[in-house]
């Protein structure tokens, strides 16, 4: 059985990496639209978004919208196919583990 | 790392607890701009019928007209920006076949009154709302049961205001079911 992945395991990046997953390939979420899907603080799901990009899961782009700051967060390929792999090896545990008590 | 059964099930839950909600979200955003827009429409069409009501089926022409032109652009700008193909002919297939039915039991074989064509469209769309909503998420179902309700409430106690009741509860009613639904 394959290696549930670590990074994304984590509750919270575990969210993140699935709302991404959930649009088409080169979309991203606004930060704060991010922040409304997962329910997280500020600190907390910037603190999470950068260790997946770190990971190379996703590509964050900051730009200006009129005079206001605002970050997107799209998955990368790399992060979608890990991501796949993550979901795949849940399903496994759970197909592995039907039938016992 | 190893979890049991039941931390996977739990984690696939949640996965799809969130991906529901950004499909959902991503309706909502583009619906939300769409009702704001038919509702500054509609309100608008309704005081003019209001001022000018021999000329009301001219001017229910012209908001129709602007509010199709208004989807379109309101659903490219909305494709361009999400990277997604919101509008296709299937959707407008959906409108002419709503259209079609609608013009053919009002005007064609109906022969409703003006007040009559006032209740009919806005409950006819509020229907398909509710209907929608059933698979779509509950802000459609609230939206399309209220105006149906206030909409029905003018038709039978509100007199010769009607059109004007109709500005507020349609149109204002969809430009704040649209707000409503962009703080969801």
């Amino acid at each position: 059985m394959a290696e549930l992945d670590d990074i994304i395991h984590q509750p919270l990046r575990l969210k993140i990496m699935a709302a991404l997953n959930a649009l088409p390939a080169t979309a991203g979420l606004e930060f704060s639209r991010l922040k409304k899907l997962t329910g997280a603080t500020d600190g907390n799901l910037g603190a999470h978004i950068e260790t997946l990009a770190k990971a190379g899961y996703v590509a964050v782009e900051k730009a200006f919208v009129g005079k206001k700051p605002q970050t997107t967060v799209t998955a990368t390929a790399s992060g979608r196919g890990a991501f796949a792999r993550h979901v795949a090896t849940l399903q496994e545990i759970i197909a592995a583990s039907a039938g016992r008590p | 790392m190893s979890i049991d059964r039941k931390e996977a099930a739990a984690a696939l839950s949640d996965i799809d607890s969130i991906v529901h909600r950004v499909r959902q979200s991503t309706i909502y955003n583009l619906a939300s701009l769409m009702l704001i827009m038919w509702g500054a429409l509609i309100f608008a069409g309704n005081i003019a019928s209001y001022l000018w009501a021999p000329n009301a089926g001219y001017i229910w022409i012209a908001v129709n007209a602007a509010g199709f032109t208004g989807s379109f652009a309101v659903s490219a700008f909305d494709s361009r920006r999400m990277n997604v193909h919101s509008f296709d002919l299937r959707m407008v297939a959906a409108f002419v076949l709503f259209f079609a039915f609608g013009l053919l039991w009002s005007i064609g074989l109906g022969h409703f009154t003006p007040r009559q064509l006032g209740v009919f469209w806005p409950t006819y769309f509020m229907m398909v709302y509710t209907i929608v909503g059933l698979w779509v998420g509950p802000a459609f179902v609230a939206i399309g049961l209220g105006i149906t309700s206030l909409t029905l409430i003018g038709y039978f106690f509100v007199g010769g205001a009607f059109d004007l009741w109709m500005a507020v509860v349609n149109g204002g009613g969809l430009i704040l079911g649209g707000l409503w639904m962009r703080r969801n």
